[in-house]
């Protein structure tokens, strides 16, 4: 058996390579495995506004991002952040200024590429004269899948979405709800490696909104990335790994839901007495936050460790502690904050 | 698989549009005039009859009157024929472009040149199923009732749907920049009146003025955009001599028209392929 032999010098996930062997064939599995799923380097989108100003409008400006390879990723922002410019550039939809990116490796506009995503648009519009069938082998036949393969799969995921028994039914007649679920299958007929979903759950009521949520956890568990637009924090926070909040097409912050949620540690302090003005002072000048409240003391600290400095001292001033909680910070709160350029 | 696709879907898009529909009807009326009118007298079977009447003797002053009620039915017919033909497909280019279709059709592992000319041929497929059925339709009839298998009329509608492919490069051009159907519409119906004055631009446009360089830039004009007025006048010269206008059949204005549609294609997928949705 052949073995091919490597010497690579640098990191990977963290772990350093020197050495390895592996045979030939299961290389590019490993290199594909190890390949981050969305890589952008300062994409940077600009429009302009009209067609006969030379006025231009920064729509995205300098967004780097990684997003890893079976992951659900969740990008948050206000109206008009640039997430759906974003996802339109990574789908050559709209073409950046300046900036690179890459895909499951592969360069944006690749045939390659476009034959291993699915897309769900935010406000997507089905041909009206199919049913719910025809428009999925429609859109795999886009996708240049046998037709013995799509009517297959066309079943399978109708199936999947609930809509099996709907599926001779002309979409024109479909509620919003009902719409999100065929675009869902139809973002999947090409069994993609990873889907953009820009909204999915819009429109879908709660118990719909659910069966989605299940659904997206099952295409994970299948190993695809999923990229998530939403303004739905709740939804995002449920059930995403990482997520990047946009405002004013930049990135403000990436990072898991644990880490964004524990940036900020919010301790709010019922003391027997008042708190003398230079321990205040002095609490001030150390933690990121505090506001005092007759004998409540609200403390934002960076992290935990400094709640026993903060215990230390209300002792050592003798005032005694007589009740502590500590404030969880929704996503949400941490958003709005953020966006309103509150938070650092 | 993936252009026939987009080629296939557009032209069920075309096939159910309302004008067509109304079309289709309007052919299957006359179609059917014609094959309950028309027939021989039982005693005379040189004689043409209308619902039994006698009308007018096959042969006529050395003309085929059959040939010659071909000619004018093709000739009449094909203005509308056009004219529906926008009226029902102008809007498929600037509906491709509408958000949320755009989007899907972009996400799909096709070339947007691709994309644009599956669209463009779905919706000429889509007029020339209309206009097959018309031209067979009634190439069957005068085959069935008076016997005269006419190919060259049956041919015609070869060159008629080739005037529409070429015309449909205008309407793609002018829904792609617009992206509108009514102003495609419009700009498409200008078009065919700026292009009957450039086919008889002798007779009016020269006589504006005596200029060299405002002749050339005319003739420039001709000779670059598709001849749509050339195409059909001369689709139906292939029938037979018109007594009425002896002008013999060319093929020029077909090659010329296929190398501006060509260009014209070009341009707008050139357009199509930078553009930001």
């Amino acid at each position: 058996m052949t073995l091919l032999h490597f010497n690579i010098h640098g990191y990977c996930h963290g772990i350093k390579l020197k050495y390895f062997q592996i045979e030939p064939p299961d290389i590019f599995a490993y290199l594909e495995s190890i390949m981050e799923a969305i890589q952008t380097q300062e994409l940077t989108k600009q429009y302009r506004i009209g067609r006969f100003t030379k006025k231009n409008i920064l729509a995205l400006n300098k967004v780097s991002l990684d997003v890893h390879q079976g992951e659900i990723f969740g990008l948050l922002g206000p109206n008009g952040a640039g997430k759906t410019t974003f996802i339109k550039l990574l789908l050559s939809i709209a073409f950046p200024t300046s900036g690179s990116a890459t895909v499951l490796g592969h360069q944006l506009g690749e045939r390659a590429l476009k034959e291993e995503i699915g897309y769900l648009p935010e406000s997507h519009r089905y041909p009206s004269f199919l049913n719910a069938f025809d428009t999925l082998l429609f859109f795999g036949r886009l996708n240049g899948l046998p037709e013995q393969v799509l009517r297959e799969r066309a079943a399978t995921l109708l199936d999947r979405v609930g809509l099996s028994e709907w599926k001779k039914v002309k979409t024109k007649k479909f509620s919003k709800g009902m719409l999100q679920r065929l675009g869902l299958a139809q973002a999947l007929i090409n069994d993609p490696k990873i889907i953009f979903l820009d909204e999915p759950t819009d429109g879908v009521d709660p118990v719909g909104r659910k069966e989605i949520r299940d659904m997206l956890f099952g295409l994970k568990n299948e190993g695809k990335t999923i990229f998530l637009n939403s303004h739905l924090l709740s939804e995002v926070e449920a059930i995403s790994d990482r997520v990047a909040i946009l405002n004013k097409g930049e990135v403000i912050k990436v990072g898991t839901i644990e880490e964004i949620n524990s940036q900020k540690i919010v301790y709010a302090i019922q003391l027997s007495a008042h708190l003398p003005l230079e321990l205040e002072e002095k609490f001030k000048s150390s933690l990121p936050s505090v506001v005092l409240s007759e004998n409540l003391l609200t403390v934002t600290l960076n992290d935990k460790s400094e709640l026993n400095s903060v215990i230390d001292a209300l002792r050592n001033a003798n005032i005694a502690i007589e009740g502590m909680t500590q404030q969880k910070t929704s996503l949400e709160d941490y958003f709005i904050q953020l966006v309103k350029g509150d938070a650092q | 698989m993936r252009f026939w696709g987009m080629f296939r879907f557009t032209f069920g898009e075309a096939i159910r549009k309302g004008t067509l529909i109304f079309y289709f009807s309007v052919a299957t009326i006359i179609i059917l005039f014609f094959g309950f009118a028309l027939g021989h007298p039982a005693d005379d079977p040189n004689m043409i009859s209308m619902f039994g009447k006698p009308f007018a003797p096959q042969q006529s002053s050395g003309f085929n009157i059959a040939e010659m009620i071909l000619i004018q039915l093709h000739s009449s017919s094909v203005f509308w024929i056009i004219l529906f033909g926008i009226f029902g497909v102008a809007g498929l280019v600037p509906s491709m472009l509408e958000k949320g279709t755009i989007d899907l059709f972009m996400s799909k592992p096709l070339h947007r040149a691709e994309i644009l000319l599956a669209r463009s041929l779905g919706a000429t497929a889509g007029i020339a199923a209309n206009l097959f059925y018309f031209f067979v339709g009634i190439w069957l009839v005068f085959g069935i009732k008076l016997g005269v298998w006419h190919w060259a009329f049956l041919s015609s509608s070869l060159y008629v749907v080739f005037a529409f492919a070429c015309l449909f490069s205008v309407v793609a051009i002018a829904g792609l920049t617009t992206r509108s159907s009514g102003f495609s519409i419009l700009l498409t119906i200008v078009y065919l009146f700026i292009a009957s004055l450039l086919e008889g631009r002798e007779h009016f446009l020269f006589r504006l003025s005596d200029n060299t360089i405002y002749h050339n830039i005319i003739n420039g004009l001709y000779y670059i955009t598709p001849q749509i007025s050339g195409m059909l006048n001369n689709s139906s010269r292939i029938i037979g001599n018109n007594p009425m206008s002896p002008v013999e059949f060319t093929i020029l204005p077909f090659v010329y028209s296929l190398g501006s549609t060509a260009l014209l294609y070009g341009l707008a997928s050139w357009y199509f392929m930078k553009k930001d949705f």
